[in-house]
């Protein structure tokens, strides 16, 4: 091969090239079979009334034998919401400290200087390992065990919510606080101060307005994913969905994700607007008399009242969350606490390793580690061998399928979406068709907002329903909520893009499909690649539990395994998909630092 | 007072030379330019007079005080009398002026002190920083974001925080760089004139060779990394600098 047409080959066309060939393995791996229903139902006649369904939502109970007295459906779903609310709110508020402590110990940060780097590489390591595991791990699942360590208080769905979430905000907190360290930071080192000085005056008010903004962001996260607890039997408003789109009362369902999609909005939009009072600051209205002091400075300075208040509501709401509604955690009688713990702890214990009975004394589990530990490295092949592996490729070949479904899906609609291209006057130029371009963007950044509104759980329980147990309907599933969050990342990279070369497009004659085509798409190719390897990291963690709705992947076994209380089991599973992640967060890390660097 | 020492000193960044057997003397109260072309060296050597990074040969001495020298607390408090302004000033854009200006006494206070002087700047602070904002032309902004002030109201800023901080030793990371010609002449006449007036040591380094003869009485060249003239230069030694 010519040595030019080789560089066309390892340019950026290998892109293309790739992603055919690992969709085709996935493809492969997950079967043709989209739609697997078994003979005798009618797919189209249940999709068609589900769909109806979305136009006549309903406000009161459709199920005819619920007695006169019973808690009206409208005021049943409002509890639901307020309890789904209320689990986001106190997880969010325990992770935040946590993440915000553990974020510090896992940056560079906190051992400013060179000297003794060893001691700082030895604790900055292990917390760096401990929040990836943490996070790596699927709240349902951390739901799944806390459930059987602690019983079914409010405060299992909270803590299952608040530990994979420490870990994610960790990791966030501690690059924006990497990030951050700018040159005040010499300065006050350089005028004597210390490090923890240099972080107070510099790094912690450089990063606080993104940690404030990332923080509501992850608060709209918890409040999905409360609300999917309730497919595990947690009383949020996952579970009156499932509970009313089982009976086919699709009213129902429709009313309760609309109540849940208008909630996620409002929430995204406050988001938006406190990053922007963040950003931009508040300015001094009027003007400044000649006589001026530091007294009267001081009295007039310009303060933002919109952020105060919003503090003090979310302070308000926070000490409500704790404080009204059913007990956090309820009382046990004596010694009942600790024996439900020693029984979980038997439970998670490898099974050649497990004392035999439930509730056993350390010398027991000591005892029985010293007689079986040979065979835990057996046991483990075994379960690797059938069905690990396979449950394993299965889970990766999904997560890989969905981002590409969502990727190529987003490439097809960001055009439409971006506000430089969706308007009369694309990139600054007069151009025809202004008002319907407007509309369609609209239209196009609704569908992305409404999408990632719903999280993926929901999603793929109401198409499997729809479409039969398949992997299909669960990669469509990831793949629709991934497509709402890509297509506004992208959208946002394409519009803070340098528009020079699209605009000359335009000039001789190009439409905005090919200035974005030609031009934007190449131009922001790099930053576009980076969303989509942080999304797919997300789509992996995700695919470990869609299959507790009935594909052979991870999350099947892991519900199988739940019945039977195998957490020993449900742990290696869970260690698996952790560890794809785990690597995966790695190589996507390697990854974005060069695209990065260009 | 503010004297400075430099005795043979080499610095290197990795294979790159950055510094080769530079020996000074600075004085108390001296006003100097540094100058040269990019790369020369004008920033390692303001960094090695700062006290930020030990020269990997040779020694600097600022006020008798030394990287390796004596106990931390001395260090800390040699270092609480050097101010610098690094080339984008250093200063927090999202905090109000006064706390940028306050976190210039860092090297003076400890911890708990610099978060009541974030948080509650006390009454004495917060009136002594007013007046050298007065002076400096900007006591208006004092309760404003940072981020909301022209460029050249920052500089004032950052310069604010210097002689908040009673710095003795002033040392100027291109402080012309995002500075339009018409105004390049009355940032360095407030520096030289705010030197004289405090008795400090200004170091400045500079790319404007004009600039630099009209208000340094001592000008430094330097060109790789080592010394080509020491004291007021003539045309030749100027072209000197650009000698590759």
């Amino acid at each position: 091969m010519k040595a030019g047409a080789w560089r066309l080959w390892t340019g950026r066309r290998w892109l293309i090239v790739a992603t055919i060939v690992v969709f085709g393995w996935c493809v492969a791996r997950l079967g043709t079979q989209v739609i697997s229903h078994t003979s005798g139902a009618n797919p189209l006649a249940s999709t068609l009334r589900f769909f109806g369904a979305a136009f006549s939502p309903s406000l009161t109970d459709q199920n005819p034998s619920l007695p006169d007295d019973a808690t009206p459906f409208l005021w049943r779903l409002g509890g639901d919401l307020l309890r789904t609310l209320r689990y986001a709110l106190i997880a969010t508020a325990m992770a935040i400290p946590a993440g915000f402590t553990l974020g510090f110990l896992a940056s560079e940060q906190w051992w400013p200087r060179q000297r003794a780097r060893w001691l700082w590489q030895g604790i900055r390591w292990p917390v760096r390992i401990f929040l990836s595991l943490i996070r790596s791990i699927h709240e349902l699942i951390w739901a799944i065990f806390f459930l059987s360590a602690f019983g079914d208080f409010a405060m299992t769905a909270c803590l299952a919510l608040a530990l994979p979430f420490t870990g994610t905000l960790a990791k966030v907190f501690s690059e924006l606080m990497d990030e951050a360290r700018n040159s005040a930071h010499e300065v006050i080192m350089s005028s004597g101060g210390s490090g923890a000085q240099a972080f107070l005056g510099s790094v912690l008010p450089s990063a606080l307005p993104d940690m404030v903004t990332y923080s509501l962001y992850r608060f709209e996260c918890a409040l999905r994913s409360s609300a999917v607890l309730g497919f595990i039997g947690i009383e949020t408003v996952g579970l009156s969905i499932m509970r009313s789109f089982e009976s086919t009362y699709y009213g129902e369902v429709w009313t309760a994700l609309y109540l849940l999609i208008i909630t996620i909005v409002l929430i995204e939009a406050f988001g938006h607007l406190i990053r922007k009072r963040l950003t931009d600051g508040v300015v001094r209205g009027g003007g400044i008399e000649d006589v001026i002091s530091e007294e009267k400075l001081r009295r007039t300075a310009p303060r933002d009242r919109l952020l105060r208040a919003s503090s003090l509501v979310w302070l308000l709401a926070i000490l409500g969350a704790f404080q009204i509604g059913d007990r956090l955690i309820k009382p046990m009688a004596e010694g009942q606490q600790e024996a439900r713990l020693s029984r979980f702890w038997t439970k998670i214990t490898p099974d050649p390793v497990a004392p035999e009975k439930g509730v056993s004394t350390w010398d027991e589990r000591k005892e029985a580690w010293a007689e079986g530990a040979d065979e835990v490295i057996p046991w483990m092949a075994q379960i690797w061998e059938s069905p690990g592996a396979e449950a394993l490729a299965n889970t990766v070949a999904m997560s890989v399928a969905a981002i590409i479904v969502a990727g190529v899906m987003a490439l097809l609609l960001v055009p439409w979406a971006m506000r430089t291209l969706a308007t009369g006057k694309p990139l600054g130029l007069a151009s025809g068709g202004g008002s319907v371009r407007v509309m369609l963007g609209h239209v196009t950044r609704g569908f992305f907002v409404a999408s990632r509104a719903v999280p993926e759980y929901l999603y793929a329980f109401l198409l499997v329903g729809l479409m039969g147990p398949s992997a299909w309907p669960l990669v469509f599933a990831l793949a629709l909520h991934n497509v709402g969050i890509l297509g506004r990342l992208w959208s946002e990279v394409g519009e803070n893009q340098n528009s020079g070369e699209a605009r000359a497009v335009m000039q001789v004659g190009g439409g905005r499909l090919q200035a974005f085509y030609s031009s934007l798409l190449p131009l922001s190719l790099n930053r576009f690649l980076l969303f989509f390897f942080y999304r797919w990291e997300s789509c992996m963690r995700e695919a470990t539990v869609l299959g507790m709705l009935g594909f052979s992947s991870l999350g099947y076994y892991i519900s199988i395994r739940k019945s039977f209380r195998e957490y020993d089991e449900i742990l290696f599973f869970s260690l698996l998909g952790a560890a794809v992640i785990i690597v995966g967060d790695i190589v996507s890390d390697v990854l974005r630092r060069k695209l990065r660097e260009g | 007072m503010g004297a400075l020492t430099v005795s043979d000193v080499s610095h290197h960044y990795g294979a790159t030379r950055a510094l080769s057997r530079v020996a000074l003397k600075m004085s108390p109260g001296e006003q100097i330019a540094l100058i040269g072309a990019s790369g020369c060296g004008k920033t390692t050597l303001l960094k090695l007079l700062g006290l930020q990074e030990r020269p990997t040969s040779g020694e600097v001495t600022v006020m008798g005080c030394g990287l390796g020298k004596g106990k931390s607390s001395m260090l800390r408090t040699t270092r609480s009398k050097i101010g610098m302004l690094p080339q984008d000033l250093g200063l927090v854009p999202n905090l109000r002026v006064v706390q940028n200006v306050i976190l210039g006494r860092s090297g003076k206070r400890w911890l708990p002190g610099t978060v009541r002087d974030l948080l509650w700047p006390a009454k004495e602070e917060r009136e002594k920083i007013f007046e050298i904002l007065d002076r400096m032309g900007v006591a208006e902004k004092m309760y404003d974001r940072t981020d909301s002030l022209s460029g050249g109201q920052q500089q004032r800023v950052a310069l604010s925080r210097t002689l908040y901080q009673g710095a003795e030793i002033l040392l100027a990371d291109e402080p012309l760089s995002a500075v339009d010609p018409a105004r390049a002449r009355d940032v360095l006449a407030l520096l030289t004139s705010l030197s004289r007036e405090n008795g400090s040591t200004l170091v400045v380094s500079l790319h404007q060779e004009a600039l630099a003869r009209e208000f340094f009485p001592r000008v430094i060249g330097l060109n790789k990394g080592e010394v080509v003239f020491d004291g007021q230069p003539d045309e030749a030694q100027i072209e000197s600098l650009y000698d590759l």
